[in-house]
């Protein structure tokens, strides 16, 4: 990995200079107490006050809705075109645990049949993330296998270094890109040691007891327990940076159309009706046991990973309070 | 608390109830629902003003009603939803147990739901000051302002559906946004689609919304949803005289036909 350092007060500079370029930049910006990623006119508008943006960067890649196609219907044939997508994206202050994720949803869309869209977005997309300085009680990435000093999943990575200038870590070719089209806001470094630097988020639960004993609860009572309080909303599957699922919706009329691709949760009840109107998850408990089993069991027999980064953005907008880290607790127990 | 512990025990000891649900206070000081079906769960009930989520959403859940006889511990909001509810014949006898505490810090069970109107119109919640400026903010302004504003809120809705689902009154089984035969509203979450599903719900709750605000509350989005139904519970209640939550027999205004009605186009 090749190093640099940047001064806090070139920042500005940096994003009018992205912007220049023809770039779109997205950063935290604040409504109400909670930040958003978004473009912004000038600095001042934009936030550092933040445990964790309210949205993951997820849209950037995967937004909740997006064109697939339109259609025209002739004469006597129809036409077909799909959406080009060529604009350039930076995103600014996304978190660590945030990488690991968009790097699950590359997988998730790019391993068997890549998803072109997505692809064209990643290829498109540069983002920066910004070491956590401050964690909350709903923060539990060095529970789930990372940390604040994780660099995976990030092009480049920025730790604001107390000192007026950002240690920055270059961890991949299209980071490098971005630097080296600005040498003269950017300077060369050694390796640093950053940690001092980061949030000590505690150690919540043992992931390799969770994972092993995950698979043997699935006939047990908790997933009742645990989600008598739900409400069986898509609060926390939107929020998810990693939660994946989507519906396809036909938008037409008599002379074309569109095919949109448009989220969709495992909480909702419509999810997996059929079209007999049998629903195998019937009830809310079904509906929660299958979101924390994909989290910790089915992700790690389809992709050999865990699907959850410990970013807390589920606890944090429940509507009924519900606590995934408790809820990993008690399967610990079981 | 313990007058409120020592009711629930009484409540579960005579077998009055198979499950109490209740607040309780965590460790970092949220605020969660708690389901109370044994007696070692009984201390972790809590009441206090910073109890703002409505449990009524939960008497509507297949889980719950499957524990036969339910009790509840109802902050005001609460008991106005449940009422409502009740006034919409939604209640079989003897399924619901509801019990708050007073603001002397007394524990109070209704025995019907005519006690749970006297003690709403004794107990009228004051509205929210903040809620009554942003409302009066926005009728102030124009047409096509007003128009702009929702449009720029309701452009970042996501259709999570928290508002539905915190909703007490958002209780169908089978919600239009989710028919598809015909679809009546576009689901995508795009600009047309969040206005079109925002306004059915907020047509939907006309005169039955009893301004609990879970649903600004639970918007991950930060959108101030309830100032629709606010607004138009203001027109039910100057037009027809109505208010929801606060009486257990009622004419519904949207669904209700006059031979005298003041309108001409109606008669």
């Amino acid at each position: 990995m090749n190093y640099k350092t940047l001064k806090t007060d070139k920042l500005p500079e940096l994003f009018d200079k992205i912007k220049k370029a023809g770039k779109t930049v997205l950063a935290p910006r604040k409504k109400g107490n909670k930040a958003f990623f978004s473009t912004f006119d000038s600095f001042d508008q934009i936030t550092f006050d933040y445990v964790q943006s309210a949205l993951s960067p997820k849209s950037v890649l995967f937004p909740r809705v997006e064109e697939l196609l339109t259609y025209k219907n002739l004469d006597d044939s129809y036409s077909i075109k799909e959406p080009e997508l060529k604009d350039e994206v930076v995103v600014f202050g996304m978190r660590p645990c945030d990488g690991i994720a968009l790097d699950y949803l590359s997988d998730f869309f790019l391993k068997e049949n890549p998803d072109k869209l997505l692809q064209d977005r990643k290829n498109n997309t540069t983002f920066i993330s910004l070491a956590c300085k401050k964690f909350d009680n709903d923060c539990f990435c060095t529970s789930v296998g990372s940390s604040p000093a994780e660099t995976k999943g990030s092009d480049l990575c920025f730790t604001d270094m107390g000192n007026g200038s950002y240690y920055v870590e270059i961890v991949t070719d299209k980071g490098k890109k971005l630097v080296d089209a600005f040498p003269d806001l950017f300077a060369d470094s050694k390796e640093m040691n950053k940690v001092e630097q980061l949030a000590k988020v505690p150690v919540r639960f043992d992931l390799k007891n969770i994972t092993t004993k995950i698979p043997t609860v699935f006939e047990t009572n908790i997933w009742l327990d645990q989600s008598l309080a739900c409400i069986g909303c898509g609060a926390c599957a939107y929020v998810c940076p990693t939660c994946s699922c989507f519906d396809i919706q036909d938008e037409c009329n008599p002379k074309g159309g569109t095919r949109l691709r448009c989220w969709d949760a495992c909480a909702f009840g419509q999810f997996t009706i059929h079209a007999s109107g049998h629903n195998p998850r019937e009830v809310q408990s079904n509906r929660w046991r299958n979101r924390v089993q994909h989290k910790f069991n089915y992700s790690v027999e389809n992709l050999n990973t865990i699907s959850c980064v410990g970013c807390g953005r589920c606890i944090r907008v429940c509507p009924a309070g519900m606590s995934i880290i408790e809820h990993l607790i008690s399967v610990e127990e079981a | 608390m313990q007058e409120l512990h020592n009711k629930i025990k009484s409540m579960l000891e005579g077998n009055s109830v198979a499950l109490f649900i209740a607040y309780q206070k965590n460790s970092d000081g949220k605020i969660t629902p708690t389901f109370i079906t044994k007696p070692e769960q009984i201390k972790k009930a809590y009441y206090g003003d910073d109890c703002r989520q409505n449990l009524a959403v939960y008497v509507h859940k297949h889980e719950v009603k499957h524990f036969g006889k339910v009790g509840i511990l109802a902050n005001i909001y609460t008991l106005k939803a449940l009422l409502q509810i009740y006034a919409e014949n939604q209640f079989k006898d003897d399924y619901l147990k509801i019990v708050t505490v007073n603001p002397k810090g007394a524990v109070v069970e209704f025995a019907n739901f005519q006690e749970v109107e006297n003690y709403i119109s004794e107990n009228k919640p004051a509205p929210n000051p903040e809620y009554v400026a942003q409302v009066e903010k926005l009728s102030n302004l124009g047409r096509e302002e007003r128009w702009n504003y929702w449009l720029n809120e309701l452009s970042t809705c996501i259709k999570c559906y928290a508002c539905r689902a915190a909703c007490p009154m958002c209780y169908c089984t089978k919600c239009t946004v989710e028919s598809n035969q015909p679809q009546w509203i576009s689901a995508p979450s795009h600009s047309l689609g969040n206005i079109e599903w925002h306004v059915m719900r907020a047509m939907h709750l006309a005169g039955r919304c009893i301004e609990c605000n879970e649903c600004a509350r639970v918007c991950p989005m930060d959108i101030p949803l309830n100032l629709l139904t606010v607004k138009i519970n203001e027109a039910i209640d100057t037009e027809f005289g109505q208010e929801a939550g606060t009486k257990g027999k009622l004419d519904f205004a949207l669904s209700t036909f006059k031979v005298d009605d003041k309108e001409n186009f109606i008669r």
